[in-house]
């Protein structure tokens, strides 16, 4: 959270991320273009800039695979949020290698010809009526442009300008693009691989990224009320915990998150103002919610940030109704205070009988 | 809701995640390193094809053939080329000679450039200009079709100079745009026959009736089909005149 655009607000957990990334890209790098042609010892040997190209395109693929993997498994297990803090800088880690791989392809397969590379990109291949033999590049160009919007658009200045629905709606980009990578190397250099090595790697990458996000949503799915505009059941006052939330999904799919802060609860949308993250899976700092992304913080009766700073998300009204927390589907706007309400005190247990 | 540790990425991470962290993070680095690895190590061999710069420039006197790709039939050879033989020639880059060798159809000419080879197959990049092909002196013996008849046959179309070596792999479907490209640029193009024609495994593929590789066939460059078309002997090159219209893509 911020009160002014910096271009990176550096912090010391973020320098170890991208440290982190950047090594195991530079490890994946330099073993291809650099050990594995002494161990192929193929003579003559495989042309350095196609050698390059897949290296690059190999370790892009690996790479968003990672990314749509971090997701799920941060769904899944919450031990895995750290991985994605810092995310955007490993997509636009990603988006350069893709660049690379592009510039390689281009300069080698598209170049020494009397058209213009850029040109002969486009009409060089115009089988479009076939699929063995389909111009798979139109993929990787529609992909590497996907890549290059999410890039651009990665500072928390489009997120701003964007609004962050908006945002993240756009941002959605990288299914189209990971699909997009998917059918360019399926088309492309699958079809002429004689060691299938790379294709059961390729599939079980993609397989990974299927199987997390459906094991995300199996274990997310929630029973949601099925009557429109009426109070919604969140939970008995026993199941909440002091500086923690429950998620309740509403029948217009959006999410609350009810906080038990001091002995009262307040409820408040589950989507943070900055990037969406989910707030219900957060906990009361200092007295403050605190999302589990990137650890911005609001007040939990009024959805506003402590000043200086000005992110607001919107809050729910609460009712207690026969021993149940109930939660009214309407949410009000953004920053409304709203009293917190108050758990009655525990009833407490018969001596001798078990808790 | 957890007691788990909770990491705020602006905040030192709790003891307990560290190693969790830390493991994720050798995980990761060791994962990216293998995937390299294992990746790069499986990729398949481009084949023999190569520029013989070790051969050093080759020249060599023959006649001009269009064919109607730019052949040369040699008739005064050197130690590697000999008298009888006969080659494709092209251009630096995707490009081909036919400019120049056609106003030498059918006449004596020099050629002296790299030499390109796979296997039986070989193809001459020429110098450029004149230095690459000029008007030799002497007469030009005739150059002789020997028809061999309609063949069926299976295979691949492919430019014939990244095939030749210069492009390692210079065939196959990754590389259909940039076969496409060369064809276009007049680099001959070659079939590369499954089974051994004629003793050949290389030939060089038109349209019929000596025309150029008809626009219908370039869907099917790189990809295994099967077709029919007159083969004829020139020299001791195979010309596959190929019907578009019995182009079958083999399963």
């Amino acid at each position: 959270m911020s009160v002014k655009y910096t271009p990176v607000q550096w912090n010391r957990n973020k320098w170890i991320y991208d440290g982190v990334m950047l090594a195991g890209v530079a490890a994946f790098l330099w073993i291809f273009l650099y050990i594995t042609p002494e161990v192929l010892s193929y003579e003559p040997a495989i042309n350095p800039q196609i050698h390059n190209a897949r290296a690059f395109g190999a370790c892009a693929f690996v790479m968003l695979t990672i990314i749509l993997c971090i997701g799920p498994a941060a769904r899944l297990n919450r031990r895995f949020l750290p991985l994605l803090y810092n995310r955007r800088h490993f997509g636009v880690m990603t988006t350069f290698v893709a660049i690379t791989h592009a510039g390689y392809i281009l300069n080698w397969y598209f170049a020494f010809s009397s058209s213009n590379k850029y040109v002969g990109l486009l009409y060089a291949n115009s089988s479009f009526g076939q699929i063995a033999g389909f111009p798979f590049e139109l993929f990787g160009i529609f992909a590497l442009i996907c890549l290059l919007v999410l890039a651009t658009t990665s500072h928390d200045f489009w997120l701003k300008f964007l609004t962050p629905p908006v945002w993240k709606r756009l941002h959605y980009l990288i299914y189209a693009a990971y699909f997009s990578v998917a059918a360019h190397i399926s088309l492309g250099i699958l079809q002429d691989q004689q060691n299938h090595v790379f294709t059961a790697m390729f599939l079980v990458g993609a397989a990974a990224v299927i199987v997390l996000h459906l094991a995300a949503w199996w274990s997310e799915r929630g029973d949601a009320a099925a009557r429109d505009g009426a109070w919604i059941k969140v939970a008995r006052p026993e199941a909440f915990r002091e500086g923690f939330a429950k998620i309740t999904r509403l029948p217009n799919g959006d999410r609350v998150a009810v906080y038990l802060m001091e002995g009262q609860l307040s409820a408040i949308s589950n989507a943070c103002a900055h990037q969406n993250g989910p707030l219900g899976e957060g906990r009361v700092i200092d007295c403050l919610v605190t999302c589990p992304w990137h650890g911005f913080q609001y007040d939990v009766r009024s959805g506003r940030s402590p000043a200086p700073f000005t992110e607001m998300v919107p809050t729910y009204r609460l009712r207690l109704e026969d021993g149940v927390v109930e939660v009214h589907p309407d949410a009000n706007p953004p920053g409304t205070y709203v009293d917190p309400l108050p758990l009655p005190e525990a009833t407490p247990l018969p001596q001798g009988e078990p808790a | 809701m957890s007691d788990k540790p909770f990491f705020v990425g602006y905040l030192p991470v709790p003891g307990p995640l560290r190693i969790f962290l830390l493991s994720v993070c050798v995980v990761l680095i060791g994962g990216l390193a293998a995937a390299g690895y294992i990746m790069g190590v499986t990729q398949d061999d481009p084949g023999p094809g190569a520029f013989r710069f070790d051969y050093g420039r080759q020249t060599v006197t023959g006649v001009v053939e269009m064919t109607p790709y730019p052949v040369i039939h040699v008739t005064k050879g050197n130690d590697r080329i000999k008298p009888g033989d006969s080659f494709m020639m092209t251009a630096g880059g995707k490009s081909g000679v036919d400019s120049r060798a056609m106003p030498l159809n059918g006449q004596l000419a020099e050629v002296s450039g790299i030499i390109l080879e796979r296997g039986d197959l070989y193809m001459m990049q020429l110098r450029g200009g004149r230095n690459g092909l000029k008007a030799a002196e002497g007469d030009a013996p005739e150059i002789v079709a020997e028809p061999q008849g309609r063949w069926q046959l299976t295979g691949e179309i492919c430019d014939g100079k990244c095939l030749a070596g210069a492009m390692r792999p210079g065939r196959g479907l990754a590389h259909k745009a940039c076969a496409n490209l060369c064809l276009l640029g007049d680099v001959p193009p070659i079939f590369v026959s499954s089974q051994p024609v004629l003793g050949e495994e290389f030939l060089l593929v038109t349209g019929p009736d000596g025309t150029r590789l008809p626009r219908a066939a370039y869907d099917y460059v790189a990809q295994f089909i099967t077709a029919e078309g007159e083969i004829t002997r020139r020299g001791d090159l195979l010309v596959w005149e190929i019907d578009t219209d019995t182009i079958k893509v083999t399963p």
